[in-house]
């Protein structure tokens, strides 16, 4: 039995045609982790957005309340020891006639 | 030999091979009983031992006031919840429950209640929900078996009591129970989703699922302003401890479109009383008494069976009607028409309610919308007694032209008073400004507005209330620098011991607005049972006064007079600025 002898051309074609698929392979390989890296990244920034989301709201209901004006009148009154004007210390800016 | 040898191979193979097919055949045998005959039984019992299903509360929209101040909001918190292990001892069981119950703060009674689910082999026992998430962490970090986490929301009030009675209150599954939290509970609360907990051969849960997501729900904005709801609550606190009366209601409105700008309740509760779910603005009635005479004298012009010149005998004090004798609280002479309303005779009103007959009279009352619900959108509105023409006695008009023998809500009262600053319109009371659908926008919600008197006769009205607050019994509501139009009401009670009216318990009340030309609001306040002074003019009048002054500087509506004492007008700052 007599081995086939393969030109040094077709050697260089098979080794040059591995060398590309090997390549695609390696590509789509790391592209298909590379994807599901980044999909993990947006699930991950997904749900950091939504729990800032939820963090302002309960922000701003905390604002809310300490902006309400039972408790502004209470710290101003007791804390800051202000009171209201008297008439006579009203200054208008808004009277036309 | 050979043959020999063949014969016992090929004999063997037959044999396994029947063995082989034999138990292939058992197999399938086994697999169709398992896959198709028990096959729903089975799946069944999979279902029920490896998934629970669970009801997701969608996120309840948010209440905003007309400026954009949040009054109430859901913010997500967690729930404590056991799927207890079946292979699990109750005595571990139960010793999981004692562990959360100190960092839980669950009471002796609850506990209880839990432990004896556990042992009833209850699947889902809710431990504790809506708790705040640190505490929440707390539980987590025990890493207790079967002891799982839900998300879920709950309702904040971040202005406490402010309009408590209006917001209203929603129980633990966020379903509304009161006020706009009710009447709107269907656009607040969106849509509910479904998600699934599935668990391992030993029932543990290992994961939730989201089967359909909720949809979360519409927001609202009230016609509410939080400062001006704030201004009528403190003043009609401090009316209510300065004068010892058992309670009290202010409302707020914009006559032209009927917003509510404030209403507000003394005693008032917070937001998980269920004594919340009485709105005294519109939930208590009460006899008018004297602000009453607005109808009856918008019923006397109207009709023009009175004149302004028209002269009417006041000097007796009193008054007979079917035997019965109606007083004043003094004998004022001869008045004229304006004057009667001025003074508030009754002696005068019930000569014009007669002047005017009862079919004009009937007519006026229902066209102002007394015995009518005034279709504000807050649940449990009373429409009030007023009875049919055909019901009435022989007292009835002299009553009803004082404001006796009907039973109204400071809301019917308030939108009474607005047809005259309306010039002669009726427009509904409303509470929802807009409902903020991300679907279609914002929806505004359409005013309603009807004829009740002409433009001439509310303005013949308007010059007469105006005068009330000037030289009548309404002084005390004078604000400076504006005028007002308004009436004084001071009813007596009926006392349900003896059927009769009680010389002892009243209701005083003010209706007006301000300022009298161009009204930019108009009010009612009604104070129940004062102790010591008690006239509407004495009680209800100031708490007018003391609200329209800050209400009028906050909504910067300018004086219409010079005022030459007191304040400092800054006119030459104002032109720099501009």
């Amino acid at each position: 039995m007599v081995r086939k002898k393969f030109s040094k051309a077709q050697i260089i074609i098979s080794i040059f045609c591995t060398i590309i698929l090997t390549f695609f392979l390696i590509f789509y390989i790391w592209h298909q982790a590379k994807s599901i890296r980044l999909g993990y990244e947006t699930r991950k920034l997904e749900e950091e957005i939504l729990s800032l989301k939820k963090e302002i709201e309960k922000l701003e209901v905390k604002k809310s309340s300490l902006l309400s004006l039972e408790r502004v009148e209470k710290i101003a009154r007791e804390e800051l020891k202000l009171k209201s004007p008297e008439k006579e210390q009203i200054i208008r800016d808004d009277f036309d006639q | 030999m050979k043959n020999l040898y063949q014969k016992k191979i090929k004999k063997r193979t037959i044999i396994l091979t029947f063995f082989l097919a034999l138990w292939l055949c058992v197999l399938i045998s086994r697999l169709i009983q398992l896959q198709v005959i028990n096959y729903p039984r089975f799946r069944k019992e999979v279902i029920e031992q490896n998934q629970n299903k669970k009801i997701i509360n969608p996120k309840r929209g948010t209440i905003y006031d007309r400026s954009g101040t949040i009054l109430a909001q859901s913010l997500p918190v967690q729930s404590v919840f056991c799927s207890p292990l079946d292979d699990e001892p109750m005595d571990i069981q139960l010793e999981k429950i004692n562990k959360l119950r100190q960092i839980l703060h669950l009471s002796n009674k609850h506990a209880q209640t839990i432990k004896k689910r556990i042992e009833k082999n209850d699947h889902f026992i809710w431990i504790k929900r809506k708790i705040d998430l640190a505490t929440a962490e707390k539980a987590k970090n025990l890493h207790l078996n079967g002891v799982q986490f839900i998300e879920e929301n709950k309702r904040f009030y971040p202005q406490q009591k402010l309009a408590a009675h209006i917001i209203g209150r929603v129980n633990i599954d966020d379903e509304g129970q009161s006020g706009i939290e009710y009447k709107y509970n269907s656009t607040l609360q969106g849509k509910k989703g479904q998600g699934i907990v599935l668990r391992d051969a030993k029932r543990r849960g290992y994961m939730f699922q989201t089967l359909k997501e909720p949809q979360p729900g519409i927001d609202l904005v009230l016609t509410i302003d939080e400062t001006i709801q704030y201004i009528a609550e403190e003043e009609l606190q401090k009316a209510i401890h300065r004068t010892k009366a058992s309670w009290g209601t202010v409302v707020i409105s914009q006559p032209f479109s009927g917003e509510i700008l404030a209403m507000a309740n003394y005693p008032t509760f917070s937001h998980d009383s269920p004594r919340l779910d009485r709105n005294g603005a519109i939930h208590h009635t009460y006899a008018p008494g004297s602000t009453f005479k607005i109808i009856t004298a918008s019923a006397a012009i109207e009709s023009g069976r009175v004149n302004f010149k028209d002269q009417y005998d006041c000097s007796m004090g009193f008054i007979s009607i079917a035997g019965q004798k109606i007083r004043d609280h003094k004998k004022y002479g001869t008045l004229s028409f304006p004057e009667v309303i001025i003074h508030s005779s009754n002696v005068g009103t019930i000569q014009v309610g007669q002047q005017v007959g009862e079919e004009n009279l009937y007519k006026t009352i229902t066209g102002f919308g007394f015995g009518q619900k005034t279709e504000i959108d807050l649940p449990a509105e009373e429409k009030g007694i007023f009875r049919s023409i055909k019901d009435w006695t022989k007292i009835s008009a002299a009553s009803l032209s004082i404001g006796y023998e009907i039973s109204v809500t400071a809301i019917q009262m308030l939108q009474a008073v607005n047809v005259i600053a309306n010039k002669g319109v009726i427009t509904r009371p409303k509470i929802v400004k807009k409902i903020l659908d991300p679907s279609i926008g914002a929806k505004k919600i359409p005013l309603q507005f009807k004829r009740v008197i002409s433009e001439e006769t509310a303005t013949r009205l308007t010059s007469i209330f105006r005068e009330v607050t000037k030289t009548g019994t309404g002084k005390e509501a004078q604000v400076k620098g504006y005028d007002v139009a308004g009436k004084t009401g001071t009813a007596q009670k009926l006392d349900p011991s003896t059927g009769h009216y009680s010389s002892r318990a009243h209701t005083a009340s003010f209706a007006g607005f301000v300022p009298a030309d161009k009204p930019v609001i108009s009010m009612i306040i009604v104070i129940d049972e004062p102790q010591g002074q008690y006239y509407g003019g004495q009680v209800a009048a100031p708490v007018f006064r003391e609200i329209a002054v800050q209400v009028l500087r906050y909504l910067h509506i300018p004086p219409q007079k010079i005022l030459s004492e007191h304040i400092i007008t800054a006119k030459y700052w104002r032109q720099d600025k501009k």
